[in-house]
Order: C-alpha cells, then structure tokens, then sequence
C-alpha cells in the first residue's frame, strides 16, 4: 500500500513538473511544411501559430542560412566620382532575416534587441577589421531591406487574452518573392522582463516545383542545350508573333 | 493592366507580367525603328524591377534574338539588308568581342571594372549622341538651302575615303550602294565587338552610327543589317553566357520578347513613314539620355554606399 501511495506521490511530482515546463515553453505549428515555389510564387504568408507564457512578448523570426558576403564600398575619386573603393568582406550574416513581433522590440529590453536586426547587425563581422562599422552597419541594414530580405515587423503577431498561465499567439510570416530554395529556419521567442524566458524553432525548406523546377534544373545542369533551346524558342517565338502581326494587317 | 507576377527561377525572383510585357514594347519599338537591340536601355530597365545585372544582361541576349528574328524577316522582306555587309561585321564582332572577354577579365582583375565601363559608356554615348545629333540638325537644316556638307566633315570624309580606297580586294555591296574593300567593316566589326563585349551590350547603337558615317550606308539599309548581324551575335552571347555563366532566364527572355516582337513590327512601319534625319535625332536623343543618366549616376551621392561584387 505504501509503496502504491509513493508510486502515485512520484507520478503526481512527475507530472506538475512537465506543466510547470510546459507553462514556460514556446509550443508553435507551422501551417505549412514547404513554400512551394512554382510559376506563379510571388512570396508567401506562413502561418504561426501557438502559445507562450502569460505576460510575456513574442517574437517569431525566419532566419535564412548564415553566411558571408563580399561588397565594394562607393567612394568618391577625385572628389568628384562616385565609384566602387575598397573591398569589404561581411560574414556572420543571415541571407534573410525577418522580425515579427507582438509589440516593438525596443519596449522588450535588452533580450529583445538582440533579436531585432539591430542586433543581427551588431554580430555581423566585417574585415578587414578597420572598417567603420558604426558607418557600414546601417548601410548593409538599408541595401537588405531594399531587398526585402531583411525586416522588423512590430505588431504583426496577434496576442489572446491569457488562458491557464498561457497566451495564445497567431502571426503570418510575409516571406519575399526573392527567396533562393533552400533550408530555412522558424524561430519563436518569449520574451519578459528583458530576458528570453523559452524559445523553439522549427525547419522550413523553400523548393522549386513544375516548371521553374525543370527550367533550374536544365540550365543549371544542362547548359549549353539550355542555351541552344532558349536560342531556338526565340527565334521560333519571334517568328510566331512576326506572322500573328502580319496576318492581322499591321492595324495599329 | 493585369496584375499578374510571374516566379522566374534563374533571376530568383518574381516579376510583373504586364510591366515586362511593357517594357519589351517600347524597346521593340526603338529596335524595329533604328535597329539597335535596345539592351543599352532594357538591362538597366531590368535591373530597376529587381533582376540581378548578370541575368538582365544575359536575359536580354536571348530576348534579342526572338525580337531581331521577326525584324530581321521584316527587312530582308522590305530588301533592307545587305547581307554581304551583315557577315562581314559579324565575323568581325565575334573575333572582337572574343578578345573584349578578355580585355573585361584583365580589368576585373585589376578592380573596378564597373567605373571604367560607366566612364566608358558616357565618353561613348556622349561622343556618338552628339555627333549624330549635330550632324542631323545641320543636315536638316541644309537640305532646305543646299546640299552641301559642312567644309570640316567634308575635308575629315575625303581623308577617310582615301585611307578606305588604298584598302586591297574593292568590291561593290549592292544593297548599301557602296563599294569598299571587305577589311573596312571587318576591321570595324571588330572594334565594335571589343567595345560591346567591353560594354556588356549587343552593340547595335554603335555599330549603326559605324554603318551610317563610316560605312556610309543608307538609313533604311543601316537598320536591316543592324538587325541581322545582331541576331548572330545575340545567339552566339545566349548560349555562352548559358554554358558558363547560368544566367540566362529563359521565362524572362519569352515575356520581353511577346513585348518587343509586337513592339518591332511596329517600329519597322513607323521607320519607313520618318525620314533618315528624324530617325537619326531622335535615336542620337535616347543615345544621349541614357548618357546623362550614367553620368548622373556618377556623379550624385548613392542611396546606398555599398554594392554587391559581381559574380558569386
């Protein structure tokens, strides 16, 4: 009998302490598996959803692959042109980095600086190491966002009201048109009191499908008669149309 | 207008149809007008909604040769081309834009690259733009009085001539109504070949001011043959940059080409209803807006101060 008791004891020990974890976990889905890239993909809005500890912030990053990149700085010549100077190397660098969050990461204290691209910026290297970071560093923030591949995005996910210790939070990840296919990741953080309290991330791959699959896939491995085929669709195309304007009579 | 976009896998991003259906158009247009390819004017165009240079540039080629292909038809059926002519520039533009490959590969090397062919294009469109639209407003302004040249260019066209006939193996070129000897445009051919290899261009809008001034061709012969040495060397460009490069966009090159074929066929008519002077201002004023738009570029502070270095 007692031995019962302290089997039931141990199993009630067992199970508050997987809820008090649970109460301070990041628990997310993803809508989808894939994005999906055919003809007609022009970027794509991926659903988040999930719950965190009550009273904290959420943050939902997509983080593409870290890398580096090389770039020429303009400078002027002879004060007079703008031209390409010296050659800096960037690296430590997500290839894409967007910030969604439930409220503006500045009010989220240090911890949440650092998720914004402020601090994406922050642990950028760059080299040679004499480089004017203070400078440079806002600068590769703007040419990203031109781009579309960097973006911080307050208020973009919707917080519920809180619910058993919980709050649960449902966002759409705008992803840009200019997505290379590759591996992804989707990250959540629960932010409070200036501290992440949970976090978790989960996988995401972005792939070619139909026909910008097949064309990738001949021009990157079949080159040459990629090439003779783009030539001679052309001519044909160039013909076609040729002949569709002159059977009409030219009655523009 | 519809809205509808297009993913396009090699310039990895995704496009607007009816924006690149429009500007296949106008520079079809242009190219069935003048006969120059138009890739001065479409890789910048291309460039402005996103396309990465390389692949614009590529992209470009492979639309030319679909856009010079229905042109080109256009002409030889209105006789516009002087086929001996075309070939021999031609031979002679793939021997010089072999070399100009290279002469780019040395300059890559050295570094900067882009600011010597910016300088270049501005020292180079601002020469030909000027000279031609100079030399068209007094040509126009002389056939109301007379048809006297200018003394200067007369004395500068008789010195040309006679270096032109020392030149061995004088033939006639029916279709031009001229008679030279074949190393003239294989010699210029060739000088455009290196200039529009250096350019990263199909080198038409230099190598129709060549025809006209130096070759002294007629206009509506200058155009024909324009077109016909372009397709050539477009296809020569689609399947080298293909092979080495992977930048050629195949969906791409399809869409500005439904543009610029419809665009051609028109500029062909509108062509033959202008005469050789307008013709001449009105390309030497794009040649020279697309000048002071480089230059413009050179000269004012950037929006933003770095750039991405060309190639992966």
């Amino acid at each position: 009998m007692k031995r019962i008791l302290l089997i039931l004891l141990g199993v009630g020990v067992l199970l508050a302490n997987v809820a008090a974890v649970q109460a301070a976990q990041v628990d997310f889905t993803v809508g989808q598996s894939a994005v999906n890239m055919d003809l007609f993909y022009n970027g794509a809005s991926i659903p988040v959803t999930g719950s965190i500890p009550e009273g904290a912030l959420v943050v939902v990053r997509f983080i593409g692959k870290i890398g580096e990149v090389t770039m020429k700085q303009k400078g002027k010549a002879m004060g007079l042109l703008w031209m390409n100077m010296n050659t800096l190397h960037f690296s430590n660098m997500p290839a894409i980095c967007l910030v969604e969050s439930s409220a503006p990461l500045a009010g989220a204290g240090r911890a949440g600086e650092k998720l914004g691209l402020a601090g994406v910026a922050e642990s950028i290297v760059i080299e040679p190491a004499s480089a004017d970071r203070q400078m440079l560093l806002p600068e590769i923030l703007k040419l990203k966002k031109s781009e579309g591949l960097y973006r911080e995005d307050a208020d973009a996910v919707k917080l519920e009201s809180a619910k058993d210790g919980r709050q649960a939070f449902s966002g759409q990840v705008r992803v840009p048109s200019r997505l290379s296919p590759g591996e992804y990741s989707i990250e959540v953080f629960a932010v409070k009191d200036g501290e992440v309290i949970a976090q978790d991330v989960k996988p995401i791959a972005a792939r070619l499908v139909g026909a910008p699959a097949f064309i990738a896939n001949l021009a990157f491995n079949h080159g040459t008669w990629y090439g003779i085929l783009a030539s001679v669709i052309a001519m044909a195309a160039g013909l076609v149309v040729g002949l569709i304007f002159r059977s009409k009579g030219g009655g523009h | 207008m519809i809205p509808m976009e297009f993913y396009l896998p090699i310039a990895g991003n995704s496009v607007n149809v009816a924006a690149v259906f429009g500007m296949g158009g106008v520079v079809g247009l242009l190219s069935g007008i003048f006969g120059v390819g138009g890739g001065f004017l479409m890789t910048p165009l291309l460039i402005m909604i996103g396309i990465p240079p390389t692949v614009a540039a590529a992209s470009d080629s492979n639309q030319i040769v679909g856009a010079s292909t229905s042109g080109t038809l256009a002409h030889l059926r209105f006789g516009n081309v002087d086929v001996k002519m075309g070939l021999l520039l031609l031979v002679g533009g793939v021997i010089g834009g072999t070399g100009g490959v290279e002469v780019i590969k040395i300059l890559r090397a050295m570094g900067n690259a882009d600011f010597l062919i910016n300088v270049t294009y501005v020292l180079m469109l601002g020469f030909v733009g000027g000279y031609m639209f100079i030399e068209s407003l007094q040509a126009m302004r002389k056939a109301k009085v007379s048809t006297k040249r200018a003394p200067e260019t007369h004395k500068k066209a008789s010195a040309f001539e006679r270096f032109q006939t020392s030149l061995p193996w004088q033939m006639d070129f029916a279709r031009s109504g001229v008679r030279m000897s074949p190393v003239m445009p294989l010699i210029l051919g060739i000088l455009v070949g290196i200039l529009s290899a250096v350019m990263g261009v199909g080198g038409g809008f230099i190598m129709v001011p060549v025809m006209v001034y130096l070759l002294r061709m007629p206009m509506h012969v200058v155009a024909g043959t324009g077109l016909f040495q372009m397709l050539f060397t477009c296809i020569n460009v689609t399947v080298m940059q293909a092979r080495t490069n992977h930048t050629v966009d195949f969906v791409l090159a399809l869409l500005l080409l439904i543009g610029s074929s419809i665009g051609a066929q028109i500029g062909v008519k509108v062509g033959k209803k202008l005469d050789g002077e307008q013709m001449k201002i009105l390309l030497a004023s794009i040649v020279l807006l697309v000048m002071f738009k480089i230059l413009y570029e050179l000269l004012a502070t950037p929006h933003i101060l770095l750039a991405y270095v060309g190639g992966h």
